[in-house]
């Protein structure tokens, strides 16, 4: 753990956790657990930002939650994409490979 | 979609609070577990585990509360609450609440009344299909100046088949059926209809149907149709009515109808009276000229009133020169709303200010006080602010606490509104009562209260947002630093403060003025020489109708019979018949002169016909100028005779011997030689100016519109008139049991009638004045008491170093006579550049009257110094050393 953990891009935590429900279904630690190692460990989403933004899905109707037993027998809420969650993560990425596309370009050209 | 989903959740939330709030706890605990295992597998020892994730991802209930207030179900559990705090703090403190209360409710109670009578009046849809497409149908002169006269049916069926503006025109006019056959004979008003008439309304009868075209046929089969009070009444709701004959004027008529109980006359002008019944045969023809009918008609979709009057106009050009008597006539086309509303448009504009006036005033001084009670509230608002609550949250409470406020001024207020217009109903004129149905059930109206939670609403930001802002920013340390004492107030609340009592006063001011401006109307109204004296004198109307009276000389007999046996009666000065009477009757003939017996076409002389009996002069007290009245000696065997009016002389034989001229009425019948001449009579109301006037023997002509209708009986000394009427109706019924009496009212009543809606906004305006003068007298009061009691400390002092009780009675008065000054500088502005929005309610006074604000200033600056002078008479009695011990 050389570096602090790094903020997010505003905005964006919506669409890495879409991202990580994609393959899925996961528990709210288990979201925080894949970001962190996905990203190794440059992001660490606090509980407090991570469950609004899951709520701020969930009523967005992106994703569902329903309570399971985990691996070591603890209930947990488990969230898993819906179709509507699915087709957002799609075009939020092309979205994101437009606008990431553009800035390197900004920044390249000189 | 994800709205409603929001939605959803957010009401899940408020209403399963304690289920989604455990949920949350046992998420966020498992993450918390979870995450303190992860670490202890590594070795580390639970309870530094714990303490490493919290350091990692946050405090959780920090976390919590955060997920909690992200969703829109938390703003509305914090208002929630607020109001419910507001609701406790303000039942600590039952006096102040009380105060504002009742002031609110006394503001939005006024304000619903008044628009509950303008939404009924001018804004609400007539109850008829598509009914923004109907239009009334009068004529006018312009050249004559005259307007909302009758049509021929000779125009109605040019303009509705040849104009191409109109989908149809129906006609009407108003009579009155006398009916007999079916229990006592009864005389009821009625309408002729044609039969496409309520089919053009979008109405039907609720039993039977309406009038077939035969039916419209002038020999065709007669039909009635009876309202639904006249079905329940006379014919006790029986549903075999339908089919069944009754005898109207002695003709009889097949009922074919009942209209529904909720029918609506408003396609009529509302000054007229409702029918009972409607019958058939209104015959229109071409050929007939004369002008007894008032047409409904449907424009086309998309032709607009101004299109319309134009086209019709194009066609009234085109049939003039066939119709001499048509010349000079145009179509006056106005919507069923402005005709049913009739003049009192202006008159509601300006009570619906004045309410406004009066709402304003009750928010100024709430915020008023609310000002004065967030000052002595400061420390609790800078200890929250320094406990870390936001401006935004503070001034959300306060909202909160004015709003509670507010709503039970608005409970109170509606049913303040629903007595109101109670009362309002007593007050108002007859045909706004008939215009507005529903004015008895009160404010009920959907609309009317959706109106008074915007008022409401508007309110509570009014009175109540000044204030709260500027609790919201205390100067936090100089605030708390004076904990224990009382606080001096601020120089800007002292600003604010004193800018409300400007403002009411100056409102206060305004409507005073206006209050004022409508009593000198009333006064000069009433004090008008009417021409006639309309005391001790008891009216009352025979129509005299079937087999019986066809003849005119039986109706001669049968008045000749009832007028001396009145006239024996004790206490009878006198007593006489007319046709017509002065203010709520008028019979516009066209007449001739002998010194010009063939004017212009459309340049006919017109003048009031009144068929007369010999006393009726006597009865009214009615001057006579020159010549002669009538004797008994005038019978149908001798000349010709006439009384003329001052105001015919006048017109048409200027500075010319009117005695022994002679004139023709109606272009028919005989000539008529001038025997007197007649003072006169203001008969269409007192602000309507004179007319000519034309009065009959009725012992000589009879025939012309059916002779006398009206009995007059003057009693005698100080006998009420009222008190005369069985003796009177005993006698009518001794010579005749089966003719019906109706409109039996002393002629004072008829006399004041068209000034009803002058004394309506008269005795509103001044109620509303009266308000406001209390209320903005209290403002002062108040702000002066608060200040005083803010300076006593000062006031000590300043006794304390040799002030006189003078001084400071002035230093008080003074400050206050200040406000009341500027305040009424700025009304007075105002008011001159607002009374000239009245000048069509006023009568015989100048908008700008200046006795009148003169009056008003003076009233309003006595008020205002006597309301400084209680609080500063008590700064007087400040004890120097409690003064300055008080601290």
């Amino acid at each position: 753990m050389a570096d602090k953990p790094s903020d997010l891009v505003q905005g964006t935590l919506d669409m890495l956790i879409l991202k990580t429900l994609a393959l899925e279904s996961m528990h709210g630690y288990g979201i925080a657990v894949r970001l962190e190692q996905m990203s190794k460990g440059v992001f660490r989403p606090n509980a407090g930002s991570l469950f609004i933004a899951i709520q701020r899905l969930l009523r967005g109707g992106l994703i569902k939650g329903e309570w399971k037993s985990s691996e070591n027998n603890r209930r947990a809420k488990y969230y898993l994409l819906t179709d509507l969650g699915r087709k957002k993560l799609n075009s939020e990425k092309r979205e994101w490979g437009r606008q990431v596309a553009a800035i390197a370009r900004i920044l390249e050209a000189s | 979609m994800s709205l409603l989903r929001s939605m959803m959740s957010g009401l899940r939330s408020l209403f399963r609070k304690e289920q989604v709030r455990q949920e949350l706890d046992e998420e966020l605990n498992g993450f918390l577990e979870m995450a303190a295992e992860e670490k202890m597998k590594n070795g580390t020892d639970p309870h530094d585990a714990l303490r490493a994730v919290r350091l990692e991802r946050g405090n959780l209930e920090v976390a919590k509360e955060a997920v909690r207030s992200a969703g829109w179900e938390s703003f509305v559990e914090t208002c929630w609450q607020d109001l419910r705090f507001g609701f406790r703090t303000l039942r600590k403190s039952p006096g102040f609440a009380a105060v504002a209360v009742l002031t609110l409710a006394l503001g939005i109670g006024a304000n619903t009344a008044i628009f509950s009578i303008v939404y009924a009046v001018l804004l609400k849809p007539l109850p008829f299909k598509d009914s923004h497409r109907l239009v009334f149908i009068a004529k006018k002169n312009a050249s004559r100046g005259w307007d909302r006269n009758p049509i021929s049916p000779a125009e109605i069926l040019a303009w509705r088949n040849q104009s191409g503006a109109f989908e149809d025109i129906a006609a009407y006019t108003q009579r009155s059926c006398v009916l007999t056959g079916v229990g006592e004979a009864e005389e009821d008003p009625c309408e002729v209809i044609s039969g496409n008439l309520f089919p053009l309304l979008g109405v039907a009868p609720s039993r039977g149907r309406t009038f077939s075209a035969e039916e419209d046929e002038a020999e065709g089969p007669r039909a009635a149709i009876l309202s639904y009070g006249l079905w329940q009444r006379r014919f006790a709701a029986d549903e075999k009515v339908i089919g069944a004959v009754i005898d109207i004027d002695g003709v009889s008529y097949t009922i074919v109808g009942v209209m529904p109980s909720n029918f609506s006359h408003l396609y009529a002008s509302p000054y007229g009276v409702l029918p009972e019944l409607w019958v058939s045969g209104i015959a229109l023809s071409p050929t007939h000229v004369w002008n007894d009918y008032f047409g409904i008609g449907r424009l086309k979709p998309g032709v607009s009133l101004q299109q319309a009057e134009a086209r019709t106009n194009t066609i009234s050009v085109r049939i003039e020169p066939m119709n001499p008597d048509l010349k000079g006539w145009r179509a006056q086309l106005m919507t069923l709303r402005t005709n049913a509303s009739g003049d009192t448009r202006p008159a509601l504009f300006v009570l619906m200010g004045a309410v406004i006036f009066v709402l304003l005033i009750a928010c100024a001084n709430v915020a008023n006080l609310l000002l004065a009670r967030g000052a002595r509230r400061a420390n609790e608002f800078a200890v929250r602010n320094a406990l870390g609550a936001s401006e935004g949250r503070i001034v959300r409470q306060l909202l909160s606490e004015s709003l509670v406020i507010s709503i039970a001024g608005a409970v109170c207020g509606v049913l303040l509104a629903i007595l109101g217009c109670k009362g309002l109903v007593a007050l108002a004129p007859r045909f706004l009562v008939k215009s507005v149905p529903t004015l008895n059930a009160g404010a009920a109206d959907f609309r009317v209260l959706v109106f008074t939670l915007v008022v409401v609403i508007a309110t509570t930001l009014l009175f109540g947002l000044a204030p709260a802002l500027q609790r919201a920013r205390p100067d936090l340390i100089e605030t708390l630093k004076e904990t224990g004492r009382s606080s001096l107030q601020s120089p800007r609340n002292r600003r604010l403060r004193s800018a409300l009592v400007v403002s009411e006063i100056a409102l206060a001011m305004v409507l005073l003025i206006g209050a004022g401006l409508m009593v000198r109307t009333l006064a000069q109204l009433s004090h008008m020489n009417l021409g006639f004296n309309p005391t001790n004198v008891l009216t009352l109307r025979v129509p005299l109708s079937g087999e019986r009276y066809k003849e005119p000389q039986a109706r001669v007999q049968f008045w000749e019979r009832v007028v001396s046996a009145v006239e024996a009666l004790p206490t009878v000065e006198s007593a006489s018949v007319s046709r017509g009477l002065p203010i709520n009757d008028w019979a516009g003939q066209l007449f001739t002169t002998s010194d010009e017996p063939n004017p212009p076409a459309g340049q006919v002389p017109a003048a009031n016909y009144v068929v007369i009996g010999p006393d009726y002069f006597r009865v009214m007290q009615i001057a006579l100028r020159r010549g002669r009245s009538y004797n008994d000696h005038d019978t149908n065997a001798s000349a010709r005779v006439v009384i003329v009016n001052e105001e015919l002389v006048r017109l048409y034989w200027p500075g010319r011997d009117p005695l022994a001229k002679r004139l023709q009425v109606g272009g028919q019948g005989p000539w008529l030689t001038v025997v007197g001449v007649a003072g006169n009579v203001l008969s269409q109301g007192p602000d309507a100016g004179f007319h000519p006037e034309i009065y009959i023997p009725y012992q000589q002509f009879p025939w012309l519109l059916g002779g006398p209708k009206h009995l007059v009986v003057r009693t005698s000394g100080t006998v009420k008139p009222e008190s005369l009427v069985p003796a009177v109706m005993q006698e009518i019924r001794q010579i005749d049991k089966d003719q019906p009496v109706a409109d039996i009212a002393p002629m004072e009543q008829i006399a004041l009638e068209p000034v009803a809606q002058q004394r309506m906004v008269m005795a509103l305006l001044v109620s509303f004045a009266s308000l406001a003068l209390i209320l903005s007298a209290l403002g002062i009061y108040s702000v002066l008491s608060y200040s005083i009691a803010q300076r006593t400390r000062e006031i000590g002092l300043r006794m304390a170093l040799g002030a006189q009780r003078g001084n400071v009675l002035r230093l008080v008065v003074g400050g206050g006579a200040g406000l009341a000054l500027l305040g009424i500088t700025i009304g007075l502005a105002a008011a001159l550049a607002l009374t000239r929005l009245m000048t069509g309610l006023l009568f015989g006074v100048h908008p700008i009257d200046p006795i009148t604000f003169g009056v008003v200033t003076t009233v309003l600056a006595v008020t205002s110094i006597l309301a400084c002078y209680v609080p500063a008479r008590r700064a007087t009695r400040v004890d120097p050393m409690v003064a300055l011990r008080f601290e």
